[in-house]
């Protein structure tokens, strides 16, 4: 009897469903597109002493849908809605396939019969499906005063590029003034369709689905820095300037909490009570920045930026630059980056000492023709240390009293401990934590770089040189490229060739020179589809020869 | 561990190298058929009326092709006296226009864009000025049709049998059948320009192709925005050209109101430019791609935009978004395949020492503990990768150089100030506990890691999230105690 009413259920969905579809409804013009792009690539990963350790056999797939102008007919300045959506599956086949039969699937599944977790990494999906951005979205309501988002949607503002999950409410006053509102939940890799992309830096987390206390499970314990995936709650307002274009600014605050439990220590208690967590609301980011920009439109530009972390109380980063042009052609100027790390306020690492990357260029473009331009630039980049890296264990060693001879701190033969206090008996001061003795020491990176692009009809050829090079090691190289469209581009030809040379100090056996080369060729068959190919071959001594395989296949279909 | 082993190729490199850049040599010597671009149009006459001249005369109205041409042609007229030589082009003997009579925003755009309008074929002479300040010619006299105009493909030259026929004597009444009158001013090459004009009926073409923009002539003529005000001080010039045509820094002189205040002067880059059906501008076109100059937001594309596009994205993205859609910027900075104007050749080889020497560009796009880390992991490279995975060989430099003290000028101290992001690419916060935790419950040794001036951070971040601190320090620690 029960069979009866289940088995109607479907067809009586199926018919709903028909209805709901075949209705006829009030016309409306929305225009929408359909769009998918796969990319398959396969490739060796070798490790740093030269194995091949992994195959990459990848296949990255994209497929978004747009509904624009679902008010009817689009009329600038006037209310729009749209539904934009995309997902994206991300998988690698070469994961787990470079592992014998005992070994089978261990790099995803904690237990084999070769042994548990011999090859396990937590949170390693070999098909991850996430849905990158999928959000509605209204423009110019009431006479151009609000807009709206909601959904999965990014933020790009001074704060860098984020995701999240919510709502985003714009207001645009009638005095040059716009204020944006947002509220929702950061995206996190491991919690559902999510990837780790947007979370600060700092936190190893991801999804504990599979973990537990059996012993064919992988337990919290084994991995205490794997972090548990949670809700992240996030809000954030910015303000920024609308209308004129000679002055552009804008202002951003965001704050991000962490909830749920985290491991706190990251080894058991050796007087026994395991691992300790800690539970609950607590920040996970919080920081203001600015971006924004003076313009004379025959004159030239200053602009700049800065964000400001509120947890760590430092300025985590600036930008700032003047440019000037020279008649219609040419335009120089110079830039000042500086950087210093951030990370979760979860994170230990915002409390490690940490020094600023300062960068300051010069730089000249000169538009020769409409079809050839090219961009130059050099400066240096400084690095910062608390302390002179020269002569700072010397001055370890003089104050622990080791001298002449001194390999091991704390002393072995005073027990003096420079790096975390003095000593009474002796007089030794805590020498690591003076002052006077972190002294901040740069180091120098000289940087150059070259760009020129020549297009023409139907192509381009595009040069790219760079040069890095000081104390902490060398890079330098180019590249050449051309593309070019055959038969009013329906087919494409692609070359590209390329020489560097890097050397690292640190690790003089994985300096190298390397030669690659790629080759392309595309076909579009339709306005709607396109197909490219590409070989890449690399070689230089770490690798001897590697080769890289890239399929494109776009589809789009618009109305 | 795979061993290493000798990649076997399916076809030699320096064979596929050779047949590719053959072929693309090939490609490159061949005719660039989407470049071709149709001469202008020279119609020849059945028959030539029999009073005067007759000519074909240049298709101003909408039988005008729209494909572009290369340049604007200019030859000289074949009576080349002193009365013919005006109007030949803006300014007398072809001088510079000053800036001041130039639409407005001239002198941050000096040439009207190709993408915008099209390059012209105007071989006509003609002087404005004369018509405007001796003749008392007004705009409307000649370009009546641009007063009631809505959109910017209609033809809005004078037609000559209405605006020139009455001085000049001719007669354009019917275009295949023009004609020329005895007075000096009425002979065909007067005004048309180019070797042998009017000989055998026949001119050249006047080409003007669409514009590729919106433009309601009447709209902005009923808020009383004259015609100057858009084309500059056209009774100075006489030929007027597409360099009269408007810039939009002029534009935005209107155009740049805010939300509710800006009225019918909408500031929507699509209110003007031809749009996509998601709304954003429509960028290709036959004579290029519509790039955005650099005064707008300092985003001139020039060949190292890609390096320095942040500034203008963090400053107004939604500029960004004017052209480019969501996937543009995820398909680099959520990237799964790898850009290879970012990370060129052999970037898999090279990527340690480009993380060394520029770290901060690999947090703009990857998630170090996740990204780089997973990858570290299964390639043993990081030190809490599996058993499985450990190669049993040091990353780092031998331990009395790299970890212990006293610091020597490689200790991994001074790496970890400079570049902490390279660390945490590879190191979970259990392997820096392993020292720099307290001694005790969090299974340290107590090498304090924190800079100078960390007391004075440390009571309101402790408020804040205790979580890190008790990584490292027991909930009973003194010096957390002086922290709160």
């Amino acid at each position: 009897m029960r069979d009866r009413p289940l088995a109607r259920r479907p067809r009586f969905c199926a018919l709903a469903t028909a209805l709901a579809v075949l209705t006829p409804t009030e016309s409306r013009a929305a225009d929408f597109d359909v769009q998918a792009d796969t990319a398959l690539q396969g490739y060796e990963v070798t490790s740093p002493w030269g194995d091949v350790v992994l195959q990459r056999r990848r296949m990255l797939q994209t497929v978004g849908l747009g509904v624009y102008n679902l008010q009817g007919e689009h009329r600038p300045g006037e209310a729009d809605y749209r539904l934009v959506v995309r997902m994206r599956l991300n998988a690698d086949f070469g994961v787990n396939a470079h592992l014998d039969d005992r070994q089978g699937g261990g790099e995803t599944t904690y237990a084999t019969s070769a042994g548990n977790g011999l090859r396990f990494v937590p949170g390693l999906e070999s098909a991850p499906l996430d849905l990158m951005y999928g959000y509605v979205e209204g423009r110019n309501l009431a006479h151009g005063l609000l807009g709206f988002k909601i959904g999965r949607q990014y933020v790009t503002d001074a704060l860098g590029w984020w995701g999240f999950d919510g709502g985003l409410v714009r207001i645009t006053t009638p005095f040059y003034v716009q204020a944006e509102a947002y509220a929702g939940l950061e995206q996190r890799g491991g919690l559902p369709l999510s990837t780790s992309r947007f979370e600060s830096q700092g936190e190893w987390r991801g999804s504990h689905t599979g973990f537990g206390i059996g012993a064919s499970m992988p337990s919290v314990t084994d991995y205490p820095a794997y972090q548990y995936a949670e809700p992240a709650p996030a809000f954030g307002f910015a303000i920024e300037s609308a209308g004129p274009r000679w002055i552009h600014g804008r202002f951003s605050y965001r704050r991000v909490y962490n909830t749920g439990t985290s491991v706190v220590t990251m080894f058991p208690d050796p007087v026994g009570g395991g691992y300790r967590t800690i539970a609950g609301t607590r920040l996970s980011q919080e920081r203001i920045g600015w971006a924004g920009e003076l313009i004379k439109n025959d004159l030239g530009t200053v602009k700049g930026g800065f964000s400001y972390d509120l947890y760590s109380q430092i300025v985590a980063s600036y930008t700032g630059g003047v440019e000037a042009y020279l008649g219609k052609r040419g335009t120089i100027g110079a830039d000042v980056d500086y950087f210093v790390p951030t990370f979760d306020a979860d994170s230990i690492w915002n409390w490690f000492t940490r020094s600023p990357v300062t960068s300051i260029t010069g730089r000249a473009s000169i538009r020769f023709t409409k079809r050839f331009d090219a961009t130059m630039s050099g400066g240096a980049r400084l690095w910062s240390a608390d302390g002179d890296p020269a002569t700072f264990g010397v001055g370890e060693c003089n104050a622990a009293k080791t001298m002449p001879v001194c390999t091991t701190i704390p002393s072995p033969t005073t027990g003096i401990d420079p790096s975390t206090g003095g000593n009474a008996a002796t007089g030794a001061q805590p020498w690591s934590r003076l002052p006077e003795n972190r002294a901040v020491s740069t180091t120098l990176d000289l940087l150059g770089n070259v760009n020129a692009r020549y297009r023409f009809g139907s192509g381009n050829v595009t040069l790219k040189g760079m040069l890095q090079t000081g104390a902490r090691g060398s890079r330098e190289g180019v590249d050449l490229g051309t593309e070019k469209g055959l038969d009013g581009g329906r087919y494409t030809l692609g070359a590209r060739t390329s020489l560097y040379g890097w050397h690292d100090p640190t690790r003089p056996d994985r300096d190298a020179t390397s030669f690659g080369y790629v080759l392309a060729a595309g076909f579009a068959p339709l306005r709607a589809a396109n197909f490219r190919l590409e070989w890449e071959h690399d070689i230089n001594r770490l690798v001897g020869q590697r080769y890289r395989v890239l399929a494109l296949i776009n589809l789009l279909v618009l109305k | 561990m795979i061993p290493r082993r000798r990649a076997t190729a399916p076809l030699p490199g320096w064979l596929a190298l050779v047949a590719c850049v053959a072929a693309l040599v090939l490609a490159l010597l061949n005719p660039d058929a989407s470049a071709d671009i149709p001469a202008p149009v020279v119609v020849p006459l059945p028959t030539p009326a029999p009073s005067g001249s007759t000519i074909n005369p240049a298709p101003t109205g909408s039988a005008i092709s729209p494909l572009p041409a290369p340049t604007t042609l200019f030859a000289p007229p074949i009576d080349d006296d002193a009365t013919t030589r005006s109007g030949r082009a803006a300014m007398p003997g072809d001088a510079e226009v000053p800036l001041e009579w130039m639409p407005p925003g001239s002198g941050a755009s000096p040439l009207p864009s190709e993408e915008i309008f099209p390059p012209q074929t105007i071989p006509l002479r003609f002087n404005h000025k004369k018509h405007v300040k001796e003749l008392k010619l007004t705009c409307r006299s000649c370009h009546s049709d641009a007063y009631g105009s809505v959109d910017a493909a209609d033809r809005l030259l004078p037609k000559p049998a209405k605006a020139c026929d009455g001085c000049h004597e001719t007669d354009h009444s019917d275009l295949r059948a023009v004609k020329a009158s005895a007075i000096p001013m009425g002979k065909c090459s007067f005004c048309h320009v180019g070797a042998k004009a009017g000989v055998g009926g026949k001119v050249a073409a006047v080409v003007i192709p669409t514009p590729n923009l919106h433009f309601p002539h009447k709209l902005h003529l009923a808020r009383n925005i004259q015609c100057g005000q858009c084309h500059g001080k056209i009774d100075e010039l006489e030929l007027a050209t597409r360099e009269q045509m408007p810039r939009m820094a002029g534009c935005f002189t209107c155009h740049a109101m805010s939300g509710p205040a800006e009225g019918e002067a909408k500031s929507e880059c699509t209110t003007c430019h031809l749009s996509q059906p998601d709304g954003r501008m429509q960028v290709a076109f036959s004579t290029g791609k519509l790039l955005p100059p650099r005064w707008l937001h300092d985003s001139g594309h020039a060949a190292d935009w890609i390096e320095r596009h942040k500034t203008a994205a963090a400053n107004d993205s939604a500029f960004c978004g004017s052209c480019h859609t969501d996937k543009y910027c995820a398909d680099c900075h959520d990237g799964k395949v790898r850009p290879r104007n970012i990370h060129p050749n052999d970037f898999l080889s090279m990527h340690p020492q480009a993380a060394r020497q520029d770290s901060p560009r690999c947090v703009s796009c990857h998630q170090e503990q996740t990204f780089c880390a997973d990858c570290h992991r299964r390639t043993g490279v990081a030190r809490d990768a599996a058993s499985g995975n450990l190669s049993g060989r040091r990353f780092h430099l031998p331990p009395e150089v790299w970890t212990t003290a006293p610091r020597g000028p490689q200790h991994h101290a001074w790496e970890a100030e400079r570049n902490l992001n390279a660390c945490v690419s590879c190191h979970t916060e259990r392997d820096c506990t392993t020292c720099h935790a307290t001694k005790g419950i969090a299974g340290g040794q107590g090498v304090n890691p924190h800079p100078l001036g960390f007391r004075s951070k440390c009571g309101l971040a402790l408020q804040r999230n205790p979580r890190p601190c008790l990584v490292c320090h027991d909930g009973r620690d003194s010096l957390l105690g002086s922290c709160r």
